[in-house]
């Protein structure tokens, strides 16, 4: 049995718009015009039971919206979920039991109660044996370093301690599926490295599945061997996530402010610029305070410093920057070239 | 239905917990509720000086009605005040997700995420009032008008609620659903008094369409050995439709629960 | 002083935009307006029934002098305009004073007290326009008689702006003691409670027994709501104008003293503390 599987997943929101002005606030009381939004688009997805997939996207790509409908929050619009063979809003409560969540945006504890008072109600609502729950209990306390915190109100908790917490809540009644819809966001490299290691060690020694969305890359690299990539609702990838690292991750950028009196020819040094293999001027912009020369290399033929070396030798250099690829560009990238295979399927992209 | 009552009982020590924090505005809430409420029957009371009779009700006798409302009313603010902000606080916010990954009730969540301490106010003025009225008017307490009061009580309290619940259910819709439910919620005000005092048509709408009378005046008038035949047990009934009804309006709303966007 | 002209031409301008808005405001929040409307209705339908059922019960035709038509006309209109005339001046106070606003307020160039009296009466006309419905829906199905005469209306607007200054210049002495104590909402209850009896917001003054008369008439609540409205109903005819004019302009005189006094005690004590 698939842990996760999924067959044209669609959900479609129908938002009502206002138009601006008196004259759209009486129309929308008559006649209020809506709008249809296409968020999950025809999305068929399996999940085998102990993976950690990565769940990427760009911003209203529609990760969050697929693991709502994972999670039994949303009614699909169309096609099929199934969640350890469930239905996940027909059966809500079964799928509940054996299920856990965390919504990285939003919290699921109670604000105003101290950590052990929101996981003792936890408890009470999973129904957890008294006696596991204290193993549980001590053991996450212990890993996600807790003990200083269980009489802390979560309003009082800082932003990786209220994450290492929620953790902690979604995992205290074992789940065998676990949904972290953006689980590092906002956090500190120290707190995003010991939630990724709790997760890979949960991971390991019970076998749970993981989904995870997030706009890190790091969490993809350091969790997961496959990663689902969604834009504009679609699937576009789906397979192993050293094809994508091979492909798209090789390209990194460099900025450098140059001096003020290359200003006035900025655009002639661009173009009669010298660079090794594999790089080249991506664009040129001038600024009071000096211009900007922005180049793309291929990391694979060329580096960092040929680069500089190189460049610093044909102007002068005041500044300048070495930026990884985000996400979001590979993403893009990846879209750009899909489109050719139409739907991408298994590992192709 | 045990394991309910146990956790709402774990959700009721956490919230007294998170209360006593805040023990100020507890007094200060169940003040302001006595000074409006005192004040408002200080008016009634200042008109039946005057007058033999409100259509052959005396002042005690309309206080009794007014007590009986308030307590079924109490019950209602105290268990089901979330309903209220069910639109603003958790669907506006998506914080309605939470109760739609736990393996209970998301309306048992809603209701027993806030026990309201608004309400405890307002139980003891019901109770001070129809302690009062019924010594002041005579009504023996045997042990089968106990359990009327009980059940008068109890059936109030599904009306109430009941309504809400029906009204709140709009929230999935159109999330700002308070002015609808407040609209609904004041006709209670009409049940303060005897129905007999008003046209025929707000009597029947009391009594069939918003059957708040069922809360006071029918209850009251049994109670006070007044003739309403039937009509004193109706209610129940009445009552135990109007919630089933309302479920299953919430439970259609609930597959229109959208969450948010973020 | 052409400073304080500039600051109230600012404040009017500031006023003037925010009439212009508000329809829209109105219409996106068109929702509650209309659940006011209704429940405002449904009230009315309460009190009419009520006092038909009191009247009748009495077997005479009038109460405490009143007929069942003046007082309904009274009570329908003091349960509209009554809403109009509230300020929860002390809330604004505490809100200042714990975000220590209190200070920058003051340096600006217009009186801090007088540009919140403009404010405020811009707030009152505004309401007062959201009323007219209800006004219009009490006259068609409820029997409200509004004055054909000139000389009432005129009684009534006059004594409705002096009640309103009364009102506020209490709530500004009222609202200081939010310099003293952080329970401001416990105090803006007591105020509300002890205003919705003495004010005649509940039921036409002449109803109550002597002794709750005579407090009442110690309290500057009456001031505000049930002289402008018994004037507009015609429980008081509109030649008994100018004595109660008298009274409230008393009133305005010593609550003026004695607000800005306190204020200005209290205010020293918060910058002296640094608040
Ligand atoms: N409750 C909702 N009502 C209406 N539209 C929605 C709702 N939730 C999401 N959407 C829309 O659906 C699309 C997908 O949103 P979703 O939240 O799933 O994106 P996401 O991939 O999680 O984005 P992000 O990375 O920003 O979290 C967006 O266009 C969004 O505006
Ligand atoms: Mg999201």
């Amino acid at each position: 049995m698939h842990a996760i599987q999924t067959e044209n997943l669609t959900k479609i929101f129908t938002v009502n718009q206002k138009d601006p002005g008196l004259r759209g606030a009486v129309k929308a009381l008559f006649r209020p015009s809506r709008k249809q939004v296409l968020a999950v688009d025809r999305v068929s997805l399996s999940v085998e039971p102990g993976e950690i997939v990565g769940y990427i996207g760009v911003n209203g790509a529609g990760k969050s919206t697929t693991i709502k409908m994972l999670t039994g929050v949303l009614m699909p619009t169309s096609g099929s979920v199934r969640v350890l063979g469930r239905d996940p809003h027909r059966q809500r409560v079964a799928n509940a039991r054996e299920i856990g969540v965390v919504f990285g945006q939003r919290t699921q504890l109670w604000w105003d109660l101290a950590l052990i008072e929101s996981l003792n109600l936890i408890a009470g609502i999973y129904d957890i044996p008294p006696k596991r729950y204290r193993e549980l209990l001590e053991r996450f306390s212990e890993m996600l370093e807790l003990k200083e915190l269980l009489k802390t109100p979560i309003r009082n908790m800082s932003l990786g301690q209220k994450m290492r917490s929620e953790l902690a809540a979604a995992l205290i009644h074992e789940p065998k599926v676990l949904f972290l819809d953006e689980p590092t966001i906002g956090l500190d490299l120290i707190v995003k490295e010991r939630i990724r290691q709790f997760i890979r060690e949960h991971n390991q020694q019970y076998g749970t599945t993981v989904i995870l969305t997030t706009h890190d890359l790091g969490d993809i690299e350091e969790l997961c061997q496959r990663v689902m990539i969604i834009d504009k609702g679609g699937m576009i990838y789906d397979g192993p996530l050293a094809t994508i690292r091979q492909r798209f991750g090789r390209e990194r950028t460099l900025t450098f402010e140059v001096h003020p009196r290359h200003l006035g020819d900025l655009r002639q040094h661009a173009e009669r610029m010298q660079l090794p293999q594999g790089a080249r001027v991506e664009a040129q912009n001038g600024g009071s305070s000096g211009g900007r020369l922005v180049v793309r290399f291929d990391r694979t033929l060329t580096s960092a410093s040929q680069v500089a070396a190189s460049l610093m030798g044909q102007v002068e250099v005041v500044d300048f920057s070495l930026s990884e690829p985000d996400l979001a560009s590979i993403v893009r990238q990846i879209y750009g070239g899909a489109l050719e295979n139409g739907n991408g399927k298994e590992g192709k992209v | 239905m045990l394991r309910y009552a146990r956790l709402y009982w774990l959700f009721l020590i956490q919230r007294l917990k998170i209360l006593m924090e805040y023990r100020l505005n507890f007094f200060i809430g169940a003040f302001s509720f006595l000074a409006m409420q005192s004040v408002g029957l200080v008016g009634v009371w200042a008109i039946m000086r005057q007058v033999p009779s409100l259509n052959g009700w005396s002042f005690n006798e309309l206080l009794f009605i007014y007590g009986l409302i308030t307590l079924a009313k109490s019950m209602n603010h105290m268990f089901a005040d979330n309903l209220w902000t069910l639109g603003q606080s958790y669907i506006r916010t998506g914080g309605f997700d939470r109760f739609m990954v736990r393996p209970i009730n998301p309306l048992f969540h809603l209701l027993a995420d806030r026990f309201c301490h608004d309400g405890i106010g307002e139980l003891v003025v019901g109770g001070v009032l129809v302690g009062y009225t019924s010594r002041a008017l005579g009504i023996p307490w045997t042990l089968a008008n106990f359990l009327y009061l009980l059940l008068a009580v109890l059936t109030g309290s599904v009306i109430f609620v009941a309504l809400n619940l029906f009204t709140a259910t709009s929230a999935f819709w159109i999330v700002e659903s308070v002015p609808v439910t407040l609209v609904v919620f004041n006709t209670h005000e009409f049940a303060y008094y005897p129905l007999t005092m008003y046209h025929r048509f707000i009597q029947v709408a009391m009594t069939w369409l918003i059957p708040y009378g069922f809360a006071s005046f029918y209850p009251a008038s049994y109670l006070l050995g007044r003739e309403v035949g039937v009509m004193a047990w109706v209610g129940t009934l009445v009552a135990g439709v109007l919630l089933l009804l309302a479920y299953q309006v919430w439970k259609f709303g609930l597959q229109h629960y959208s969450s948010t966007g973020s | 002083m052409s400073a304080a002209l500039k600051g109230l031409r600012r404040t009017l301008r500031i006023s003037g935009a925010f009439l212009s808005t508000s329809p829209k405001v109105f219409m996106a929040y068109s929702i509650w307006f209309w659940m006011e409307i209704i429940v405002t209705v449904f009230s009315m339908v309460i009190f009419l029934y009520f006092w038909r059922a009191i009247y009748a019960s009495s077997g005479q035709a009038t109460l405490s002098g009143l007929s069942l038509n003046q007082t309904l006309n009274y009570i329908i209109l003091a349960r509209v305009i009554g809403p109009a005339l509230e300020n929860r001046m002390i809330f604004n106070f505490g809100y200042y004073i714990r975000e220590g606003l209190i200070a920058i307020e003051m340096l600006r160039p217009v009186d801090f007290q007088f540009r919140n009296y403009i404010e405020m009466l811009g707030l009152m006309f505004m309401s007062l326009l959201t009323k007219v419905p209800l006004i219009l829906i009490a006259v068609l199905f409820f029997g409200l008689q509004l004055p054909t005469s000139a000389a009432a209306w005129a009684a009534f607007v006059i004594a409705m702006l002096l009640g309103h200054a009364v009102l506020f210049l209490f709530d500004w002495l009222y609202a200081c003691l939010a310099f003293y104590s952080t329970e401001t909402w416990g105090l803006g209850v007591v105020r509300e409670a002890v205003a919705l009896l003495f004010s005649g917001g509940l039921l036409p003054l002449v109803m109550l027994p002597g002794w709750l008369q005579a407090i009442a008439s110690g309290l500057p609540f009456a001031q505000g709501l049930y002289v402008p409205i018994a004037l507009l109903s015609g429980i008081l005819p509109p030649e008994a104008a100018p004595r109660l004019w008298l009274v409230q302009l008393a009133w305005i005189a010593g609550l003026l003293l004695a607000s800005r006094l306190l204020f200005s005690v209290s205010v020293r004590k918060v910058t002296v503390q640094g608040g």
